[in-house]
């Protein structure tokens, strides 16, 4: 069995293969490991790989899965899964195509106009919220057909604030 | 001693004031605004007391709902834990008024220390060394002070903190700009554009006593804190004792903070902040007259439970300390984790809280405000925890902060946890190099790293094999109820 993983901007491919009772061999890239693995509970993975038993605790779905090992969060999703459902807001409530404010905030400065053309990661707005001010920035590269709002402006978590005509689609 | 209090807050410092008064015997009166309704706070309190709205001029900053809890609840006292209302002079006033026991220093005091043009004064006469500076406010005068202290120097709001209100000034011709700018940003957070002016240590580092001081004339202190790694004016780990700091430095130090406490006449808990530059010379910067975010260091090595002496020292009673019966023993670091994230600048990331595992073991203390399923506000500081440990070494201390922050998931929100343990294994940390400008030095540009990837893609995997948790609705989601396409599960053709 072939998956496909998002992990930040890569994709990784996995091969899986059953191993018997609770057991994988999984192999990624070049690398081949053998996995033995116990559900906990609804969160907790206790897998043991190469002999080596780690914890692993888990939320979220398909589309995007948080999983905590040692400390260290890694995102991954399903590309494949991903691909079929369209844009979704991720677990942590970070909506990756939208240019919205993650929490209840204020438009401190907009540094984008209409018309503008953008690239992916340019930083567009800067909101501050609870003392604290963060950059927004595009999801994509694109033009910039409408700013929803304005300095000064309360903005909430969903109300999308620069619409971007994404490059490619017209 | 009080038979029951109001604790007028929120989050871990209302649950870990409370937990104090539990092992006191005391009555607790939660109070709490709509989005707290099932906070931890007021699921551990004795009786709650609804006080509106989650804007906290409707609930946690609205002295008038907080007062009528305790006539309603028949409290006799009030402890404000720290923000809020802790250091609002007004309403320590009001609680003076109405005959209830503010548990912190006088209204005077905190009015007096809360302005650091009239702090300066009380201490100019004390002995106890200041910041080169001015002690008033005389704008036509400070260019040529400034020459004569020497830039760089700081123009500073007088009512300010936060890291609002503060201009460094290199040259002569920077003044004026800087004393407009700083006065308008101070006049628009606070309320009061008065500055003053200060000369700049650019290499300083933040140290800061713990005092005790009763009503009958004693007054202690606890040893130091060092605070030196902040950001954005924020602190983040703090530890005690301090780096490279001689039993010498501290004693005079030690000294210097009492004094602090009896030229202003302090009662109850509080700290002194000290700046000390290159040459190991210190001078005064300001009194916090409240309980900080950051005691627990300094319950962990003197053993002292720093809550329970606010409610002795507020109901009178005498502290059975004398300076010589304080031992410091070890070393204590303690890392805020906030719901904050750290790839997009530490932003609030606020949300469910889907899954919490606390660290424990020896050594390992967790002040929480949240548990498994709670929802984490947006509306105020998005403090989850604080991680304290003690040990017997510095080294030690590191190794046990790494050990429990590795040990330490909270699946629903984000966290700097991974930003924390690489702070702390970093060999400037290691070092002892902590200077205020750490982080911008040594971490301006941190990414996460992914050492455990390969285990986290086979954690995927196990768990999309395995069903996940897609088959559970919580009531409360029925906007989420899984459609047939999103339950089928991944196909190829």
């Amino acid at each position: 069995m072939e998956y496909r993983l998002s992990v930040n901007d890569d994709t990784v491919l996995v091969e899986v293969e059953p191993a018997g009772d609770n057991s994988l061999s999984v192999t990624i890239g070049n690398s081949s490991s053998q996995i033995s693995y116990t559900i906990i509970n609804d969160h907790h993975i206790r897998l043991h790989i190469d002999g080596k038993g780690i914890n692993a605790y888990v939320a979220g779905n398909a589309d995007e899965k948080c999983i905590v090992i040692n400390g260290m969060t890694y995102r991954i999703g399903d590309a494949d899964a991903a691909k079929m459902k369209g844009p979704r807001k991720s677990q942590a409530g970070r909506t990756p195509n939208e240019v919205t404010t993650p929490v209840p905030a204020v438009v401190v400065q907009v540094m984008v106009k209409e018309g503008d053309i953008v690239e992916k990661a340019q930083p567009l707005l800067v909101v501050s919220s609870m003392k604290m001010e963060t950059t927004l920035a595009a999801p994509f590269s694109g033009r910039v057909i409408k700013i929803n709002t304005s300095e000064g402006a309360k903005v909430m978590p969903g109300e999308i604030l620069v619409d971007i005509e994404k490059e490619g689609e017209a | 001693m009080f038979k029951k209090i109001v604790v007028a807050n929120r989050g871990e410092i209302a649950r870990r004031v409370m937990s104090t008064c539990r092992e006191m015997d005391i009555e607790t009166v939660a109070v709490y605004s709509d989005v707290d309704e099932k906070a931890i706070h007021v699921l551990e309190a004795t009786e709650a007391v609804h006080l509106g709205p989650a804007d906290p001029f409707e609930s946690y900053l609205n002295m008038d709902k907080i007062i009528e809890a305790v006539k309603q609840t028949g409290a006799e006292a009030i402890h404000p834990g720290y923000g809020f209302l802790a250091e609002n002079a007004d309403f320590a006033k009001r609680c003076e008024d109405e005959g209830i026991v503010f548990i912190g220093p006088s209204s005077k005091v905190i009015k007096d220390l809360g302005d650091k043009i009239i702090s300066r004064q009380i201490m100019s006469g004390s002995g106890v060394p200041l910041t080169p500076g001015m002690t008033e406010s005389d704008p036509p005068r400070m260019a040529d002070e400034a020459d004569r202290i020497g830039y760089p120097v700081l123009i500073k709001a007088s009512a300010g903190g936060g890291g609002k209100g503060i201009r460094v000034v290199n040259s002569r011709d920077e003044i004026e700009e800087a004393i407009k700018s700083a006065s308008s940003e101070a006049l628009n957070a606070f309320g009061d554009g008065t500055v003053y002016l200060e000369k700049f240590f650019e290499k300083a580092r933040h140290i800061e006593f713990q005092i005790l001081a009763d009503s009958h004339g004693n007054v202690v202190h606890l040893g130091e804190r060092e605070c030196s790694i902040q950001r954005r004016h924020q602190k983040i780990i703090e530890e005690t004792p301090a780096n490279r700091m001689m039993q010498e430095l501290r004693d005079k130090m030690g000294k210097a903070a009492v004094t602090v406490a009896r030229a202003s006449g302090y009662v109850n808990v509080g700290t002194v902040e000290f700046l000390v530059d290159e040459d190991d010379k210190f001078y005064f910067l300001e009194v916090n007259t409240r309980l900080q975010v950051e005691h627990p260091i300094s319950e962990m090595i003197t053993g002292i439970d720093i809550v329970r002496k606010q409610l002795e020292i507020a109901s009178g009673e005498a502290l059975n300390l004398k300076q010589d019966d304080i031992v410091c023993r070890g070393h204590a670091i303690e890392c805020r984790v906030y719901a904050e994230d750290p790839e997009q600048g530490f932003f609030p990331s606020p949300g469910r809280i889907e899954y919490l595992k606390e660290p424990t073991g020896p050594g390992i203390r967790n002040d929480c405000g949240v548990y498994s399923g709670f929802e984490v506000p947006v509306n105020y500081d998005p403090i989850i925890s604080k991680l304290i440990v003690h040990a017997e070494t510095r080294d030690m201390a590191i190794s046990r902060m790494i050990k429990a922050l590795s040990e330490y998931v909270l699946l629903g929100v984000t966290t700097p946890i991974p930003f924390l343990i690489d702070v702390l294994k970093s060999q400037p940390f290691k070092e002892g190099n902590v200077f205020t400008d750490f982080i911008p030095r040594h971490f301006s540009e941190w990414k996460p790293g992914n050492h455990d990837l390969n285990a986290a893609l086979a954690a995927f995997i196990v768990d999309e094999m395995t069903g996940g948790r897609k088959m559970k609705v919580s009531k409360n989601a029925v906007d989420k109820i899984p459609s047939p396409f999103q339950t089928l599960g991944n196909w190829r053709l």
